[in-house]
């Protein structure tokens, strides 16, 4: 009888644990494949509020920078043709000189979308905080 | 005699194929799963420096302009007056909510004015110009 009960217990119950770490591989893989990060990235705006009764704000006029952009595309500083690769450097000196500078970017109801993200882009890039976004034509 | 011999007949679950069955439940789900397609409009986005970029996945809502000026939010073609009513609710439910507006960067400005202007009617306030650096 001791004999008999000696082989009963070698017969162990085993998991096999060999093929674990191709599981877990893969599992990691497949999360790894199918995981997407948060890649939302933008330019940041706060939209003014609206209000029944708009209240005038009087603005000096040197403390305030009309970027104009025509349908065609066009680039206007305060009424006067410009050129899109000055824009920044543009901006930047314009603010040094006066901080308080608001910023008007008005475009074109035609002119493509493109054009404003890069006005907005070489304001924000210039260091501009005080921006306001309007449109020329087409009820605005 | 006969009843000892019974006795030692054990029940036995076969283990050794296990694993291929995992295995091929793994394989099965990782080739029947649908992932959810990118929604909205087809957009080319513009490029942009300064672009900022956004954590708080949450907070956010899309609003998708194709070239062509169709406004998309949540899988719908709406008009702009629409586009009020739906950030109405999604404000109320959410008040950090930003908006993220996926414009077509060749699209005339207007339609994009319209929606912001929907968006300020709406009271949400915070936009994000959805750029590519």
């Amino acid at each position: 009888m001791a004999i008999f009960k000696k082989v009963r217990l070698d017969e162990e119950a085993e998991i096999p644990t060999a093929s674990m770490a191709d599981i877990a591989f893969l599992l990691i893989i497949f999360f790894m494949t199918t995981t997407n990060f948060a890649r939302e990235r933008g330019l940041k705006f706060v939209l003014p509020e609206k209000k029944d009764q708009p209240q005038e704000v009087k603005i000096k006029s040197e403390n305030l920078l009309k970027i104009s952009i025509n349908d065609k595309g066009e680039l206007f500083l305060n009424d006067e043709e410009a050129r899109w690769e000055n824009l920044e450097r543009e901006v930047k000196l314009r603010l040094e000189k006066n901080p308080n500078l608001i910023i008007i970017i008005r475009t074109h109801g035609d002119a493509p979308y493109d054009y404003m993200i890069r006005a907005f882009d070489a304001v924000k890039a210039a260091g501009g905080k005080k921006v306001s976004l309007g449109i020329i034509g087409g009820g605005g | 005699m006969r009843i000892k011999r019974r006795r030692t007949l054990k029940a036995v679950i076969p283990t050794a194929s296990m694993s291929d069955i995992a295995f091929l439940l793994i394989i099965f789900f990782m080739t029947v799963t649908v992932f959810r397609k990118a929604k909205g409009l087809p957009a080319q986005l513009p490029y942009a420096k300064t672009t900022e970029r956004i954590l708080k996945q949450r907070d956010l809502a899309y609003i998708w302009i194709s070239k062509d000026g169709k406004v998309s939010v949540d899988d719908n073609i709406v008009s702009p007056k629409k586009v009020a009513l739906i950030f109405r609710t999604k404000v109320s439910e959410n008040p950090a909510l930003i908006t993220s507006i996926k414009a077509d960067k060749n699209v005339p400005y207007r339609y994009v004015h319209e929606v912001m202007e929907a968006l300020r009617e709406a009271n949400a306030l915070r936009v994000l110009f959805s750029a590519r650096r």
